[in-house]
């Protein structure tokens, strides 16, 4: 038998063979919607959908789970995570809505407006900028941010004014968006960049040649070119920032409130959680059966935006498909 | 933006646009419009430059006021507080066993659905499905892998891959379990890397194969692979810094004890069934997120994970380069 | 060639079971323990000395997470012992026996720089509830400023007792940041002029932040033993049923032994 392994396979075989790999990976997604699935149907079956809805303080529902532990009733189960779904989305959205002007401005910067020596160094540290772990960007911003915005920049009459609401250390939506707008700026340069570079350079001639200004050039022709590349690279960097979880749970304060934009200035330092911070804050009860499967319900959560970007950039791309640019 | 008068640079599409003699544009004479995207893209630029040399500089400045050669070399401290003595050897073999589990299992998965991808295919709806699924992978948050890990470890068919508590629970946390788990963290750049790798193989290569009468898996093995090893390099690579920046698997599937804790008695499967902690999970439980209040024990870790972190990208780099000047690449690569 | 690989075959399955046979002469057996925080420093220096006095005999994994996740862990069989710093809840599950190693005062800290010595009990239940929010109204601190309440998550034992034997059953604000462990939240204190929080006397003891007195009575060891303080509470081992093996011989090294007694001496109170 191991002469017949060590002989030159037949075609055939080794296409059976690294079919069944392929297949083997190709089910992994398979097999996460399933298991996670299976653990989070207790929420699902106890809340219906309205535990995505807002309702009473998520800690105290927590505090509940944790101390049913073993033998669950069903109304251990009960879970309103709107805050969570709120501040996931808040944090996201802005992160990606900041990090899209910075990226598209740095590309056109990257690719045609920095001199030779310039753009040699500014590639580099740039993608350097993409490979800095999470946990990182979470060191620097507990030790050097939070204390900088919650002793510097929050008064103490801010502070004052809602001690009967909340407290403000520092540790809040600014820090987190902030950060979270640098750790996804570089994955975007670099698509948008590549998309830049690979734009036919008598487009561009053309448009200077009709009298246009360089740089509205670059915007009016080339940008437009590339916006198969813009959009998959928002795809992805949301897909980044909506999972994003050690990084935030070290700076957003951990509390399920909402910063609401009509407190004004106080807006930017409330705290906040995401369901993704969530999960990594409260992991060790996984074992609890109403904590666990609510871990399981959000990450469920977490996997569906997934699926729902991946789609969403495909389709979105179809149509401008006519550009025929890589992207 | 001035524009000098030299001919248009055809091979170069990056090159800044240069106009024809004696015109003259300058940034004065544009409407405010444009001058302030002008503005707002330099200022970008370099506002990102700047962030990103702030952070190596500032971890750079931390690392050295706080790492000591003798924190690579001793093992941490037991009991609770890890700011007065104690290193982190413990995390450091942490990382790299855990990388070398991850990669060992990541390169057969990735290699052989990429080969089974570019050179076979069939049939076609199947090749999408599984391209299609690797890129969702790639885009589900590593939390939710983590989560996914922990539930499929926790079974009890799986028990002897960890160990089993006395009232019959499966633990689920152990090397073992954290390095598979993260094996579908590098499988995605790896896949990626290898397939365009042989799909930008020339056809010819494989024809004059097929005309010397190999058979499509001979002309794999003593044809493309080899023509692809710095393609695999490269993701091997992306890989490796991928599952050394991870944080979210290690700290829900490695146990988390800070030292290596081997498990059973069989020596090297104890220490793969047992747990410890890496240096990302070390540095997350000594800032102020974790137990050990130790900022300084977590900055020269910090510290010397940038520094592999940044080697990694060097490796990179130097490779992408040697296949830039073979193919022509873009500015960009292959960014994780 | 084939005669190479097929000694080569032979001599690692010979070194595979020479590794392994010596190996499994030797039953090692393991006590996995979770729960408190508080009693985390307390559990490890019981159980590394454990190992000195017993060596080749046990291994002892230790986690944290809190005393009510020591409690689901130990009925649920994830764990052989449960570190509980709280006594026994009727939502507890049945079948658990809690055995008591050692007593803790629960201390009111604040930072360093608030020099307030003593509270009474009043005020207390009225600054951790929430009712009094700034610095102004409580007589003898010497900040300002709104009052940061630092608590801790619900799975604490120490936030159960804190609330039942200080608060008079009521509970914290929730205004209260929740730190998840005794060490966090002695870090926030150390680090915020204007907090006020509660920490297990070994904690407070260690220095880096001001205990506040209780109705004139200092928060230290010694007013905990002379039983003038009254935040007093116990540490408990759980074990599920009656504890066995090797779990019952650790126990009862701990409740009887005189090393054991020496080390609960150190920092901690005794329960006899």
């Amino acid at each position: 038998m191991l002469k017949r392994l060590r002989d030159p396979w037949p075609d055939h075989r080794a296409e059976l063979t690294l079919g069944a790999v392929s297949l083997l990976v190709g089910g992994v997604v398979v097999a996460m919607v399933a298991f996670v699935g299976v653990h989070a149907w207790p929420t699902f079956s106890h809340n219906g959908l309205s535990w995505l809805g807002s309702g009473g303080t998520l800690e105290t529902q927590i505090a509940n789970m944790q101390a049913t532990g073993v033998k669950a009733p069903a109304s251990a189960y009960h879970l309103r995570a709107w805050p969570l779904v709120y501040g996931t989305l808040l944090s996201t959205v802005a992160a990606v809505v900041l990090a899209l002007g910075i990226a598209v401005l740095s590309s056109i910067f990257i690719v045609e407006l920095a001199p030779a020596r310039l753009r040699r160094i500014a590639v580099p540290v740039i993608r350097l900028l993409a490979s800095v772990p999470s946990v990182i960007y979470g060191l620097i911003g507990v030790l050097v941010l939070v204390p900088f915005v919650g002793n510097d920049l929050i008064t103490a009459s801010q502070k004052a004014s809602v001690q009967n609401v909340v407290e403000l250390t520092g540790a809040g939506l600014i820090v987190t968006v902030a950060i979270l707008t640098v750790m996804i700026t570089p994955i975007m340069v670099a698509l948008i960049c590549e998309a830049l570079v690979s734009v036919p350079n008598s487009w561009r001639e053309g448009a200077i040649a009709l009298g246009v200004n360089p740089v509205r050039a670059i915007l009016a022709v080339t940008l437009r070119a590339a916006r198969p590349a813009i959009v998959a690279a928002t795809v992805l960097a949301t897909a980044r920032a909506l999972g994003e979880a050690i990084m935030i749970s070290m700076v957003s304060g951990s509390r399920s409130f909402t910063p609401k934009p009509i407190d004004g200035l106080l807006f930017l330092f409330e705290p906040l959680r995401t369901l993704a911070s969530a999960i990594v804050d409260y992991h060790e009860g996984v074992g609890a059966p109403a904590l666990g499967s609510t871990l399981y319900a959000w990450a469920l959560v977490l996997l569906f935006s997934a699926f729902a970007l991946s789609l969403a950039g495909y389709l979105i791309k179809l149509p401008l498909r006519r550009y025929q640019v890589r992207g | 933006m001035n524009a000098t008068a030299q001919a248009p640079a055809h091979a170069d599409p990056g090159r800044p646009l240069k106009v024809g003699p004696g015109r003259r544009s300058s940034p004065l004479s544009w409407r405010w419009r444009d001058r302030v995207a002008l503005a707002c893209a330099w200022a970008a630029g370099l506002g990102l430059c700047l962030i990103a040399t702030a952070i190596v500089v500032y971890m750079g400045y931390r690392g050295v006021q706080y790492l000591r050669p003798s924190l690579l070399g001793s093992r941490p401290a037991l009991g609770t507080s890890q700011a007065d003595s104690g290193g982190f050897l413990d995390p450091l073999i942490g990382t790299a066993l855990l990388t070398l589990i991850g990669i060992v299992l990541a390169v057969p998965l990735a290699v052989g659905s990429a080969l089974w991808i570019a050179e076979y295919g069939r049939p076609g709806w199947l090749a999408r499905v599984v391209e299609s699924s690797i890129e969702i992978v790639a885009g589900t948050p590593d939390i939710v892998i983590a989560l996914f890990g922990l539930a499929v470890f926790q079974l009890s068919l799986l028990a002897p891959l960890s160990f089993t508590a006395s009232g019959g629970g499966v633990f689920g946390k152990s090397f073992i379990a954290a390095g598979a788990t993260m094996s579908l963290i590098a499988l995605p750049p790896l896949f990626t890397a290898t397939r365009d790798g042989l799909q930008a193989v020339p056809a010819h290569m494989r024809e004059a194969a097929f005309a010397l009468g190999k058979t499509r898996i001979a002309t794999i093995r003593r044809v493309l692979l080899p023509s692809v090893r710095p393609n695999i390099a490269t993701g091997v690579t992306l890989g490796i810094s991928r599952i050394i920046g991870d944080t979210a698997i290690v700290v829900l599937l490695l146990g988390e004890t800070l030292r290596l804790d081997p498990q059973g008695s069989v020596p090297g499967l104890g220490l793969l069934r047992g747990t410890g902690s890496t240096l990302t999970s070390y540095v997350y439980g000594n800032s102020p997120a974790g137990e050990g209040a130790a900022p300084q024990k977590a900055y020269a870790a910090a510290f010397v994970l940038m520094v592999l972190v940044l080697a990694l990208n060097l490796i990179v780099d130097r490779i992408g380069r040697s296949q830039a000047e073979a193919t022509g690449l873009t500015v960009a690569g292959a960014i994780a | 060639m084939t005669r190479i690989r097929r000694l080569s075959a032979v001599l690692v399955a010979a070194g595979v079971l020479g590794v392994a046979a010596p190996a499994g002469a030797s039953a090692l057996s393991t006590i996995t323990i979770s729960g408190a925080t508080a009693s985390y420093p307390l559990v490890s220096l019981l159980a590394q000395k454990y190992v000195k006095v017993h060596p080749h005999q046990v291994k002892f994994k230790i986690a944290q997470g809190g005393a009510q996740i020591g409690v689901n862990d130990v009925a649920a069989g994830r764990v052989t012992i449960g570190d509980v710093s709280r006594d026994p809840l009727e939502a507890d599950p049945h079948g658990l026996v809690f055995y008591p190693v050692a007593k803790y005062a629960i201390c009111v800290v604040t930072n360093k720089a608030n020099t307030l010595a003593t509270l009474t009990s009043s005020q207390l239940i009225s600054i951790f509830t929430g009712k009094t929010r700034s610095w102004s109204a409580v007589p003898g601190a010497s900040a300002s400023g709104t009052i940061d309440l630092i608590s801790r998550t619900s799975v604490a034992g120490v936030l159960t007792n804190f609330q039942t034997l200080l608060l008079e059953g009521k509970k914290v604000s929730s205004i209260a940041a929740e730190e998840p462990s005794e060490g966090l939240l002695r870090q926030q204190v150390e680090n915020d002029p204007n907090s006020i929080g509660f920490l297990s006397n070994y904690q407070s003891d260690k220095g880096g932040v001001n205990a506040v007195g209780l109705g004139g009575v200092a928060c230290n060891k010694a007013s905990a033993v002379s039983g003038q303080y009254p935040g007093v509470a116990r540490f408990y081992e759980v074990t599920k049923g009656k504890a066995t093996g090797a779990a019952s011989g650790f126990i009862a090294w701990i409740l009887h032994s005189r090393a054991a007694r020496k080390i609960i001496n150190t920092q901690w109170i005794p329960v006899t």
